[in-house]
């Protein structure tokens, strides 16, 4: 039972690890009622940090996220009324292209993914600031229930947003591990001269990654404008970072071609637990950004893979 | 995060390209200055309105540039000590964090010390200057001794640092009211409030320490080839620690800056400065890859930055429109200053 050996269980133990440690400094915790209410309660970042996933695991990473469901939020708003359930067409399209402009950007013009998703982010602000035309909308109470209301329904007890959550989460790992687009995923994220000498092509794989990402991104927005009912510019601020928080925790190193969404999952889902802990521990809300950013410094620094860095790290 | 294969051009030769390169920023500069009065004089003359081009604009006038200047200064710094960072190949996205706790803190010590720069209060200003090298440093010393990618480091610590402030603050406002510190805006010397000198002086430090001192070269030659620095014998962890810490105590001076424009420190304080400073530097001629550019090239960024912002208003166009733009700006901006044929690829 070697450290290296243990190291791709890290994630599950911590998780469970937390779990217990908070149940039994509240038991309340282990309700099933109440679990259920804080899992259904992170959806929208789940959604959001599995998209994240695939640009973290080809070795980049997506920084317009956050702007992306912004500019959701305001789409969905505006665009509700006209066209009801079939917004969600417009949200997808809209998602996949901005994701595909930050992967093109990425690959083709080699502007490193960090600079190009935050530039393509800023273009996604103007949007939304153009569309909302800087102000809070809010949905017509009508056209939501009618069109999403389902969304908020129970069958059985289980939250329809969870079955969403569990439909997308297989989907994704169907996509990463069944699927030859997976396969060459996780060639690019071991190691990008192995995959271009191996014939695959790179680049179509990485604007791929990013496509999904935007995609996710979008329907997290989605998600989010339908629970608030409602969209502006600023609606999802907030949301980077645990994005990145429930990737890199999970056991996606920023290196990439380890991990993959199930690991994005358990991040997730000890995102979750710590932010119940710090409810229950009556920690200021203020203080969250700060707890999470320090979290994200420890677990970039546990999880990444030195070897691939080559000795130089910029 | 950037992979080379080797050969290409060096910077330092003089290729048509690196030459048209090196100039392209003040060309722009210089385009834009003369383009928005363009659009003010189409507008006059639509209406059958006299006007004299430049002698009329609005935008072309002692005024305006007073506007700009005052906008620009607290991006300025900013701009500054990230562009050490980015001439070493690293990037520092921590600067919104930076700032909000460096003017937090600042205006905190300085209500306590007083409240005016008359009296004790100054003592505010060393403490938020060497607050900022602190954040620095973490940020360096986490890069450097854990091996993580700088972006990475400094965009967790940028949310470290923007959550610390909303910890101190609670949320809350602080206004800094003294006359003496005020009047970094509200004195004029022939037009220009006194926070331009001030940043033209710390623009003049920063060169100096860029073109003078060794650690300046040192991180040119961190930027040029690490490889090639570590086998003359430079200490480049050093080198990269100190830089970050540099650059923090910009940031710093970009808080003071941006408390004494606004009279107000608070957690947003630092809101969008990064894209800002990071678009300013790259469009101004530092390459994200390190080894070329300098402080003056970021004088010229922040300007370019600044001038569009100010243009697009003036000439009447929606402020919806300046994210995008900048987001094009920024991306172009890499485009052109990456030279194709010696990049693998990147991450």
């Amino acid at each position: 039972m070697s450290f290296k050996f243990l190291k791709p269980y890290f994630p599950w133990i911590t998780l469970v690890m937390l779990t217990i440690i908070v149940g039994i400094a509240n038991p309340g915790f282990f309700s099933p009622a109440g679990m259920i209410i804080l899992i259904a309660d992170i959806v929208p970042l789940l959604i959001m940090a599995l998209g994240m996933t695939f640009a973290i695991y080809i070795g980049g990473i997506d920084l317009s996220v956050q702007q992306i469901a912004n500019m959701i939020t305001v789409i969905t708003t505006v665009y509700l009324a006209q066209f009801g359930i079939w917004v969600v067409f417009i949200v997808i399209g809209v998602g996949a292209l901005f994701g595909t402009l930050s992967g093109y950007v990425t690959t083709r013009f080699y502007v490193p993914s960090f600079v190009s998703t935050l530039a393509i982010g800023f273009v996604a602000l103007s949007v939304a600031k153009w569309l909302s035309g800087q102000r809070a909308l809010y949905m017509d109470a009508t056209f939501r229930d009618n069109s999403f209301g389902w969304v908020f329904g129970k069958t059985w007890g289980i939250p329809h947003e969870l079955i969403i959550a569990v439909v997308l989460v297989l989907l994704v790992w169907f996509l990463q591990t069944r699927m030859s687009f997976g396969r060459a995923l996780k060639a690019v994220g071991s190691g990008e001269l192995a995959a271009v000498a191996s014939g695959l092509n790179v680049n179509r794989v990485k604007i791929l990654a990013f496509c999904v990402s935007g995609i996710f991104a979008a329907i997290a927005g989605l998600m989010f404008s339908v629970k608030l009912s409602g969209g502006d510019a600023q609606l999802a601020n907030g949301f980077l970072l645990p994005a990145i928080v429930a990737v890199l925790v999970g056991g996606t190193p920023l290196t990439g071609g380890v991990g993959g969404v199930i690991n994005t999952v358990c991040g997730t889902l000890i995102v979750m637990v710590i932010r119940a802990a710090m409810v229950y521990l009556e920690v200021d809300a203020t203080q969250q950004q700060m707890v999470f950013g320090i979290i994200l410094i420890i677990a970039i620094t546990l999880t990444i893979d030195r070897s691939k860095l080559r000795g130089i790290v910029k | 995060m950037t992979e080379f294969v080797t050969g290409g051009n060096s910077p330092h030769i003089n290729t048509l390209r690196n030459i048209i390169l090196k100039w392209a920023p003040l060309f722009v500069l210089a385009s834009l200055v003369l383009l928005f009065p363009i659009f003010e004089w189409l507008e006059d003359f639509w209406r059958g309105k006299d006007h004299f081009y430049l002698i009329d604009s609005r935008f072309f006038s002692i005024r305006n540039a007073s506007r700009i200047a005052v906008a620009a200064t607290p991006g300025l710094m900013i701009a500054i000590g990230v562009t050490f960072i980015i001439i070493m190949g690293s990037i520092d996205l921590s600067m919104e964090g930076t700032v909000s706790v460096s003017a937090v803190i600042f205006a905190f010590v300085f209500i306590a010390l007083g409240g005016t720069l008359a009296g004790w209060a100054w003592l505010a200003i060393p403490i938020a200057l060497v607050v900022g090298g602190i954040m620095g440093f973490i940020n360096g010393f986490i890069h450097v001794m854990f091996r993580v990618p700088s972006f990475m480091v400094s965009l967790a610590m940028g949310f470290v640092g923007t959550g610390f402030a909303l910890v101190l603050t609670g949320g809350d406002r602080i206004r800094v009211e003294d006359e003496l510190f005020r009047s970094l805006l509200t004195v004029r010397w022939l037009n220009f409030p006194i926070m331009c000198y001030v940043a033209m002086l710390a623009l003049l430090v920063a060169w100096f320490i860029q073109s003078r001192t060794t650690i300046g070269r040192n991180f040119y030659a961190v930027g040029g080839g690490e490889e090639l620095a570590i086998a003359s014998g430079l200490n480049v962890s050093r080198v990269r620690i100190m830089g970050f810490t540099l650059a923090g105590i910009f940031f710093a001076l970009g808080a003071l800056m941006a408390v004494g424009r606004i009279g107000i420190a608070e957690t947003a304080t630092g809101n969008n400065f990064m894209f800002i400073s990071i678009t300013a530097v790259v469009v101004g001629g530092t390459a994200l890859w390190g080894g070329i550019g300098g402080v003056l090239n970021t004088l010229v960024g922040v300007l370019i930055v600044n001038v569009i912002n100010n243009g697009m208003v003036v000439i009447g166009l929606p402020n919806w429109l300046q994210d995008g733009v900048l987001g094009v700006l920024v991306i172009t901006a890499v485009v052109l200053s990456t030279n194709r044929k010696t990049i693998s690829f990147v991450k």
